[in-house]
Protein backbone atom coordinates (compact mmCIF):
# COMPACT_ATOMS: atom_id res chain seq x y z
CA UNK A 1 0.00 0.00 0.00
CA UNK A 2 2.86 2.37 0.48
CA UNK A 3 5.37 1.14 -1.52
CA UNK A 4 7.85 3.79 -2.40
CA UNK A 5 9.37 5.61 -5.54
CA UNK A 6 10.66 2.97 -8.24
CA UNK A 7 12.66 5.09 -10.54
CA UNK A 8 11.56 5.09 -14.27
CA UNK A 9 10.70 7.28 -17.23
CA UNK A 10 6.90 5.79 -17.97
CA UNK A 11 3.97 7.82 -18.15
CA UNK A 12 3.04 7.64 -15.23
CA UNK A 13 6.48 8.70 -14.24
CA UNK A 14 6.60 11.44 -16.35
CA UNK A 15 3.68 13.39 -15.27
CA UNK A 16 4.05 15.94 -12.66
CA UNK A 17 3.08 15.06 -9.35
CA UNK A 18 -0.05 17.35 -9.04
CA UNK A 19 -2.33 16.43 -12.36
CA UNK A 20 -0.87 13.08 -11.42
CA UNK A 21 -2.73 12.78 -7.89
CA UNK A 22 -5.96 14.50 -9.51
CA UNK A 23 -6.07 11.10 -12.41
CA UNK A 24 -5.72 8.87 -9.74
CA UNK A 25 -7.97 10.44 -7.38
CA UNK A 26 -10.61 10.67 -9.95
CA UNK A 27 -10.63 7.11 -11.23
CA UNK A 28 -10.11 5.88 -7.31
CA UNK A 29 -13.43 7.47 -6.96
CA UNK A 30 -15.07 6.15 -10.01
CA UNK A 31 -14.15 2.52 -8.68
CA UNK A 32 -15.28 3.28 -5.50
CA UNK A 33 -18.65 4.85 -6.63
CA UNK A 34 -19.30 2.13 -8.58
CA UNK A 35 -22.47 -1.05 -7.63
CA UNK A 36 -21.64 -4.22 -6.08
CA UNK A 37 -22.38 -6.30 -8.97
CA UNK A 38 -20.03 -9.16 -10.61
CA UNK A 39 -19.37 -7.29 -13.97
CA UNK A 40 -18.43 -3.94 -11.23
CA UNK A 41 -15.94 -6.09 -9.56
CA UNK A 42 -14.30 -7.37 -12.77
CA UNK A 43 -14.29 -3.57 -13.74
CA UNK A 44 -12.75 -2.69 -10.52
CA UNK A 45 -9.81 -5.39 -11.64
CA UNK A 46 -9.74 -4.60 -15.17
CA UNK A 47 -9.00 -1.09 -13.73
CA UNK A 48 -5.97 -2.17 -11.85
CA UNK A 49 -4.74 -4.01 -14.99
CA UNK A 50 -4.38 -1.26 -16.69
CA UNK A 51 -3.04 1.43 -14.55
CA UNK A 52 -0.38 -0.78 -14.23
CA UNK A 53 -0.05 -2.02 -17.67
CA UNK A 54 1.43 1.12 -19.06
CA UNK A 55 4.90 1.04 -19.05
CA UNK A 56 7.16 2.33 -16.18
CA UNK A 57 4.62 0.75 -13.95
CA UNK A 58 3.98 -3.42 -14.57
CA UNK A 59 2.35 -6.54 -13.54
CA UNK A 60 5.25 -7.32 -10.73
CA UNK A 61 4.56 -4.25 -9.32
CA UNK A 62 0.68 -4.52 -9.09
CA UNK A 63 1.10 -8.18 -7.60
CA UNK A 64 3.46 -6.76 -4.90
CA UNK A 65 0.71 -4.26 -4.01
CA UNK A 66 -2.08 -6.54 -4.25
CA UNK A 67 0.09 -9.21 -1.90
CA UNK A 68 0.95 -5.88 0.56
CA UNK A 69 -2.77 -5.70 1.31
CA UNK A 70 -3.87 -9.46 0.99
CA UNK A 71 -4.96 -9.20 5.13
CA UNK A 72 -7.15 -6.42 4.57
CA UNK A 73 -8.92 -7.92 1.62
CA UNK A 74 -8.79 -11.53 3.61
CA UNK A 75 -10.61 -9.55 6.49
CA UNK A 76 -13.02 -7.28 4.17
CA UNK A 77 -13.90 -10.22 1.95
CA UNK A 78 -14.59 -13.00 5.16
CA UNK A 79 -16.37 -9.86 6.91
CA UNK A 80 -18.69 -9.61 3.93
CA UNK A 81 -19.29 -13.11 2.82
CA UNK A 82 -20.89 -13.45 6.14
CA UNK A 83 -23.28 -10.70 6.23
CA UNK A 84 -24.42 -9.33 2.64
CA UNK A 85 -23.26 -12.57 0.68
CA UNK A 86 -20.90 -13.18 -2.01
CA UNK A 87 -21.66 -11.09 -5.10
CA UNK A 88 -21.26 -8.17 -2.25
CA UNK A 89 -18.35 -9.88 -0.99
CA UNK A 90 -16.34 -10.02 -4.19
CA UNK A 91 -17.37 -6.75 -5.85
CA UNK A 92 -17.07 -4.99 -2.29
CA UNK A 93 -13.13 -6.40 -1.72
CA UNK A 94 -12.66 -6.14 -5.41
CA UNK A 95 -13.19 -2.20 -5.13
CA UNK A 96 -11.05 -1.80 -1.68
CA UNK A 97 -8.54 -3.81 -3.77
CA UNK A 98 -8.65 -1.54 -6.56
CA UNK A 99 -8.92 1.95 -4.40
CA UNK A 100 -5.56 0.93 -2.83
CA UNK A 101 -3.43 -0.57 -5.63
CA UNK A 102 -4.31 2.33 -8.22
CA UNK A 103 -3.65 5.04 -5.03
CA UNK A 104 -0.13 2.83 -4.21
CA UNK A 105 1.02 4.31 -8.25
CA UNK A 106 1.38 7.57 -6.58
CA UNK A 107 3.83 6.43 -4.07
CA UNK A 108 5.05 3.91 -6.78
CA UNK A 109 6.03 6.91 -9.68
CA UNK A 110 6.67 9.88 -7.86
CA UNK A 111 9.66 10.81 -5.78
CA UNK A 112 8.51 11.97 -1.88
CA UNK A 113 10.26 15.08 -2.39
CA UNK A 114 7.84 16.03 -5.35
CA UNK A 115 4.68 14.32 -3.06
CA UNK A 116 5.82 17.00 -0.41
CA UNK A 117 6.00 20.18 -2.88
CA UNK A 118 2.36 18.76 -4.38
CA UNK A 119 1.15 18.21 -0.53
CA UNK A 120 2.65 21.88 0.70
CA UNK A 121 0.53 23.46 -2.43
CA UNK A 122 -2.44 21.28 -1.76
CA UNK A 123 -2.98 21.70 2.19
CA UNK A 124 -2.07 25.81 1.80
CA UNK A 125 -5.88 26.46 1.76
CA UNK A 126 -5.39 24.63 4.98
CA UNK A 127 -3.48 27.75 6.53
CA UNK A 128 -6.58 29.84 7.75
CA UNK A 129 -7.19 26.69 10.00
CA UNK A 130 -4.05 27.23 11.69
CA UNK A 131 -2.74 23.55 9.79
CA UNK A 132 1.26 24.53 9.01
CA UNK A 133 1.26 23.08 5.44
CA UNK A 134 5.16 22.72 5.42
CA UNK A 135 4.64 20.64 8.53
CA UNK A 136 1.65 19.10 7.91
CA UNK A 137 3.53 17.66 4.56
CA UNK A 138 6.42 16.88 6.45
CA UNK A 139 4.37 14.66 8.87
CA UNK A 140 3.43 12.65 5.88
CA UNK A 141 7.04 12.23 3.93
CA UNK A 142 8.12 11.42 7.67
CA UNK A 143 5.95 8.63 8.06
CA UNK A 144 6.71 7.32 4.77
CA UNK A 145 10.38 6.88 5.56
CA UNK A 146 9.95 6.16 8.96
CA UNK A 147 7.97 3.21 7.68
CA UNK A 148 11.40 0.72 6.97
CA UNK A 149 13.21 1.54 9.79
CA UNK A 150 9.86 0.60 11.67
CA UNK A 151 10.49 -2.80 10.02
CA UNK A 152 13.80 -3.05 10.64
CA UNK A 153 13.42 -2.04 14.56
CA UNK A 154 10.80 -5.16 14.39
CA UNK A 155 12.79 -7.61 12.96
CA UNK A 156 15.71 -6.43 15.65
CA UNK A 157 13.39 -6.86 18.43
CA UNK A 158 12.46 -10.48 16.78
CA UNK A 159 15.38 -11.05 16.81
CA UNK A 160 16.82 -10.39 20.53
CA UNK A 161 13.46 -12.23 21.10
CA UNK A 162 14.43 -15.57 19.77
CA UNK A 163 18.31 -14.84 20.64
CA UNK A 164 17.52 -15.04 24.37
CA UNK A 165 15.09 -17.83 24.21
CA UNK A 166 11.97 -15.77 24.02
CA UNK A 167 8.96 -17.36 22.00
CA UNK A 168 6.33 -15.34 20.41
CA UNK A 169 4.62 -13.53 23.30
CA UNK A 170 2.74 -10.51 21.80
CA UNK A 171 3.00 -9.00 25.03
CA UNK A 172 7.06 -9.69 24.89
CA UNK A 173 7.72 -7.65 21.59
CA UNK A 174 5.24 -5.09 22.25
CA UNK A 175 6.83 -3.27 25.01
CA UNK A 176 10.47 -3.58 23.62
CA UNK A 177 9.32 -2.43 20.40
CA UNK A 178 7.59 0.43 21.83
CA UNK A 179 10.33 1.41 23.32
CA UNK A 180 12.55 1.35 20.16
CA UNK A 181 10.16 3.47 18.34
CA UNK A 182 9.99 6.42 20.85
CA UNK A 183 13.71 6.50 21.24
CA UNK A 184 13.60 6.88 17.58
CA UNK A 185 10.98 9.47 16.88
CA UNK A 186 12.93 11.45 19.75
CA UNK A 187 15.69 10.90 17.77
CA UNK A 188 14.31 12.07 14.68
CA UNK A 189 12.58 14.94 16.14
CA UNK A 190 16.38 15.90 17.08
CA UNK A 191 17.34 15.38 13.85
CA UNK A 192 14.64 17.26 12.38
CA UNK A 193 15.60 20.27 14.51
CA UNK A 194 19.35 19.89 13.97
CA UNK A 195 18.31 19.73 10.13
CA UNK A 196 16.58 23.37 10.16
CA UNK A 197 13.11 21.94 10.69
CA UNK A 198 11.12 24.07 13.44
CA UNK B 1 35.38 36.60 21.57
CA UNK B 2 35.40 33.12 21.03
CA UNK B 3 33.26 31.17 18.99
CA UNK B 4 32.20 29.12 22.03
CA UNK B 5 31.38 30.77 25.18
CA UNK B 6 30.00 29.32 28.49
CA UNK B 7 29.62 31.20 31.59
CA UNK B 8 28.94 29.32 34.96
CA UNK B 9 25.91 27.14 32.70
CA UNK B 10 23.71 24.40 34.53
CA UNK B 11 21.52 21.70 32.93
CA UNK B 12 19.26 20.53 34.59
CA UNK B 13 16.96 17.80 32.81
CA UNK B 14 13.70 16.58 35.75
CA UNK B 15 15.88 16.25 39.07
CA UNK B 16 19.22 15.13 37.39
CA UNK B 17 22.25 17.73 37.42
CA UNK B 18 23.73 16.77 34.32
CA UNK B 19 25.84 19.78 33.76
CA UNK B 20 27.01 22.07 36.34
CA UNK B 21 28.76 25.37 36.23
CA UNK B 22 30.47 24.94 33.20
CA UNK B 23 32.84 27.84 32.44
CA UNK B 24 35.24 27.90 29.32
CA UNK B 25 36.08 29.82 26.17
CA UNK B 26 36.99 28.42 23.06
CA UNK B 27 38.01 29.59 19.55
CA UNK B 28 39.93 26.80 18.20
CA UNK B 29 39.01 25.18 14.43
CA UNK B 30 38.35 21.53 15.87
CA UNK B 31 37.57 20.94 19.38
CA UNK B 32 37.21 17.38 21.05
CA UNK B 33 35.15 16.55 24.31
CA UNK B 34 36.13 13.14 26.01
CA UNK B 35 35.10 11.83 29.11
CA UNK B 36 33.19 8.47 30.52
CA UNK B 37 29.53 7.62 29.41
CA UNK B 38 26.81 9.59 31.36
CA UNK B 39 29.68 12.20 31.94
CA UNK B 40 27.67 15.05 30.13
CA UNK B 41 29.81 15.45 27.09
CA UNK B 42 26.07 14.46 25.14
CA UNK B 43 24.61 17.15 27.03
CA UNK B 44 27.25 19.45 26.11
CA UNK B 45 26.95 19.30 22.43
CA UNK B 46 23.43 19.33 22.65
CA UNK B 47 24.00 22.82 24.46
CA UNK B 48 25.71 23.77 21.83
CA UNK B 49 23.20 22.84 19.15
CA UNK B 50 20.67 24.09 20.71
CA UNK B 51 19.10 21.00 21.14
CA UNK B 52 18.74 21.17 25.23
CA UNK B 53 18.64 24.50 26.94
CA UNK B 54 20.68 25.90 29.71
CA UNK B 55 19.00 26.13 33.09
CA UNK B 56 21.45 28.64 34.55
CA UNK B 57 24.02 30.68 33.19
CA UNK B 58 24.91 32.29 29.68
CA UNK B 59 26.34 30.86 27.12
CA UNK B 60 27.26 32.10 23.40
CA UNK B 61 27.65 29.62 20.14
CA UNK B 62 28.98 32.19 17.06
CA UNK B 63 28.15 35.05 19.25
CA UNK B 64 24.57 33.93 19.51
CA UNK B 65 22.16 32.68 22.33
CA UNK B 66 21.19 29.50 21.28
CA UNK B 67 17.93 29.91 23.08
CA UNK B 68 16.93 33.24 21.66
CA UNK B 69 18.64 33.19 18.49
CA UNK B 70 17.32 28.94 17.64
CA UNK B 71 16.43 29.62 14.38
CA UNK B 72 19.84 31.75 12.98
CA UNK B 73 22.06 29.42 15.04
CA UNK B 74 20.52 26.44 13.26
CA UNK B 75 21.37 27.81 10.01
CA UNK B 76 25.28 27.98 10.96
CA UNK B 77 25.20 25.07 13.26
CA UNK B 78 24.84 21.28 11.96
CA UNK B 79 24.25 17.93 13.82
CA UNK B 80 25.59 14.58 13.25
CA UNK B 81 24.43 12.25 15.74
CA UNK B 82 26.03 8.51 16.11
CA UNK B 83 23.24 6.69 14.81
CA UNK B 84 22.48 7.47 11.40
CA UNK B 85 19.03 6.34 11.10
CA UNK B 86 17.66 8.24 13.24
CA UNK B 87 18.91 11.69 10.86
CA UNK B 88 17.70 9.80 7.56
CA UNK B 89 14.33 11.21 6.84
CA UNK B 90 13.70 11.04 3.27
CA UNK B 91 13.64 7.36 1.03
CA UNK B 92 16.09 8.17 -1.26
CA UNK B 93 19.92 9.36 -1.05
CA UNK B 94 19.47 12.59 -3.25
CA UNK B 95 16.06 13.28 -1.71
CA UNK B 96 17.41 13.41 1.73
CA UNK B 97 20.49 15.72 1.04
CA UNK B 98 18.24 17.92 -0.78
CA UNK B 99 16.19 18.21 2.32
CA UNK B 100 18.78 19.66 4.22
CA UNK B 101 18.05 23.00 2.28
CA UNK B 102 14.52 22.32 1.78
CA UNK B 103 13.83 25.56 4.22
CA UNK B 104 16.39 27.75 2.76
CA UNK B 105 15.45 30.35 0.40
CA UNK B 106 17.75 29.38 -2.81
CA UNK B 107 16.89 29.06 -5.91
CA UNK B 108 16.15 25.54 -7.20
CA UNK B 109 19.32 25.63 -9.99
CA UNK B 110 21.38 26.17 -7.07
CA UNK B 111 20.03 23.79 -4.63
CA UNK B 112 20.62 21.18 -6.98
CA UNK B 113 24.09 22.01 -7.40
CA UNK B 114 25.24 22.03 -3.79
CA UNK B 115 23.45 18.88 -3.75
CA UNK B 116 25.33 17.48 -6.26
CA UNK B 117 28.42 18.84 -5.48
CA UNK B 118 28.11 17.73 -2.03
CA UNK B 119 27.36 13.79 -2.91
CA UNK B 120 30.15 13.80 -5.44
CA UNK B 121 32.68 15.48 -2.45
CA UNK B 122 31.04 12.35 -0.15
CA UNK B 123 31.39 9.77 -2.62
CA UNK B 124 27.21 9.36 -2.70
CA UNK B 125 26.97 10.45 -6.48
CA UNK B 126 26.84 6.74 -7.41
CA UNK B 127 23.76 5.83 -4.94
CA UNK B 128 21.72 9.08 -5.53
CA UNK B 129 18.83 6.99 -6.79
CA UNK B 130 19.53 4.02 -3.91
CA UNK B 131 17.15 3.37 -1.09
CA UNK B 132 18.39 5.82 2.04
CA UNK B 133 18.17 3.60 4.70
CA UNK B 134 19.28 -0.03 2.63
CA UNK B 135 22.81 1.53 2.87
CA UNK B 136 25.73 0.34 5.11
CA UNK B 137 26.07 1.72 8.23
CA UNK B 138 29.50 3.83 6.69
CA UNK B 139 27.59 4.86 3.82
CA UNK B 140 24.38 5.84 5.94
CA UNK B 141 26.87 8.02 7.87
CA UNK B 142 28.76 9.72 4.69
CA UNK B 143 25.01 10.54 4.35
CA UNK B 144 24.43 12.26 7.59
CA UNK B 145 27.68 14.05 6.92
CA UNK B 146 26.59 15.41 3.96
CA UNK B 147 23.29 16.34 4.74
CA UNK B 148 25.14 18.41 7.10
CA UNK B 149 27.82 19.97 5.09
CA UNK B 150 25.64 20.82 2.63
CA UNK B 151 24.05 23.61 4.46
CA UNK B 152 27.62 24.94 4.50
CA UNK B 153 27.41 24.98 8.11
CA UNK B 154 30.03 27.54 10.53
CA UNK B 155 30.20 24.72 12.93
CA UNK B 156 29.90 21.02 12.89
CA UNK B 157 28.97 19.04 16.09
CA UNK B 158 29.58 15.57 15.77
CA UNK B 159 28.63 13.07 18.61
CA UNK B 160 30.49 9.94 18.48
CA UNK B 161 30.00 9.65 14.75
CA UNK B 162 32.35 7.09 14.55
CA UNK B 163 30.74 4.44 17.24
CA UNK B 164 29.01 2.19 14.60
CA UNK B 165 31.50 2.01 12.20
CA UNK B 166 33.95 -0.25 11.46
CA UNK B 167 37.93 1.46 11.52
CA UNK B 168 37.89 1.99 7.43
CA UNK B 169 34.77 3.88 7.09
CA UNK B 170 35.09 5.55 10.95
CA UNK B 171 38.74 6.90 9.11
CA UNK B 172 36.37 8.08 5.83
CA UNK B 173 34.28 9.97 8.04
CA UNK B 174 36.71 11.19 10.32
CA UNK B 175 38.92 12.65 7.17
CA UNK B 176 35.91 14.14 6.10
CA UNK B 177 34.76 16.32 9.15
CA UNK B 178 38.82 16.98 9.97
CA UNK B 179 38.44 18.59 6.19
CA UNK B 180 39.57 21.58 5.51
CA UNK B 181 37.43 24.50 5.29
CA UNK B 182 35.46 27.23 6.46
CA UNK B 183 33.72 25.03 9.20
CA UNK B 184 34.64 24.99 12.57
CA UNK B 185 34.29 21.19 14.61
CA UNK B 186 33.04 20.35 18.03
CA UNK B 187 33.63 16.74 18.54
CA UNK B 188 32.84 14.28 21.14
CA UNK B 189 34.77 11.22 21.11
CA UNK B 190 35.05 7.83 23.08
CA UNK B 191 38.01 7.48 20.20
CA UNK B 192 41.80 8.83 21.76
CA UNK B 193 43.14 8.78 18.59
CA UNK B 194 40.57 11.03 16.92
CA UNK B 195 40.46 13.60 20.08
CA UNK B 196 44.44 14.04 19.41
CA UNK B 197 43.64 14.92 15.79
CA UNK B 198 42.04 18.13 17.27
CA UNK B 199 43.72 21.93 18.17
CA UNK B 200 42.31 21.28 21.88
CA UNK B 201 40.63 19.23 23.81
CA UNK B 202 38.06 19.32 26.68
CA UNK B 203 37.35 16.73 29.23
CA UNK B 204 34.54 16.51 30.82
CA UNK B 205 33.55 14.16 34.37
CA UNK B 206 30.51 14.22 36.32
CA UNK B 207 28.63 17.08 34.66
CA UNK B 208 31.82 19.23 35.00
CA UNK B 209 34.29 20.00 32.87
CA UNK B 210 37.13 18.79 34.34
CA UNK B 211 40.33 19.99 32.48
CA UNK B 212 41.07 22.38 29.06
CA UNK B 213 44.00 21.84 26.99
CA UNK B 214 46.04 20.83 24.49
CA UNK B 215 44.84 17.16 23.54
CA UNK B 216 47.83 14.99 24.15
CA UNK B 217 47.82 16.33 27.56
CA UNK B 218 44.56 15.81 28.16
CA UNK B 219 43.99 12.39 26.43
CA UNK B 220 47.04 11.66 29.16
CA UNK B 221 45.12 13.06 32.27
CA UNK B 222 42.22 10.85 31.06
CA UNK B 223 44.26 7.87 30.41
CA UNK B 224 45.61 8.16 34.21
CA UNK B 225 41.81 8.10 35.33
CA UNK B 226 41.26 4.97 33.39
CA UNK B 227 43.95 3.20 35.23
CA UNK B 228 45.76 2.63 31.77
Amino acid sequence: MLTLYRPGDGPWHRLPAGPKSLVLLVIVLGVSLLPASWWCAAVAVGACVGCYAVPGAGMRDLFRQVVAVRWILLVTLAGQLVFTGPENAVANTARVCAAVVISGLLTLTTPVSELLDVLERAMRPLAWLRVDPQRAALTVAVTLSTLPVLARLEREVREAQRARGGGRSLRLFAIPFLVVALKHADALGDALTARGVR
Amino acid sequence: MSYLELDDVDVRLGDTEVLRRVSCSLDERTIAVIGDNGSGKSTLARLVGGLTHATGGTIRVLGLDPARDATRLRRRVAVVFSNPDTQIVMPTVAEDVAFSLRSDKLPRDEKTRRVDEAMRRFGLTELAGRASHDLSGGQKQLLALCGAFVRRPDLVIADEPTAYLDARNARRVADHLFEEGRHRLLLVTHDLALARRCEKAVLVQDGAIAAVGAPDEIVAQYEVGLGC
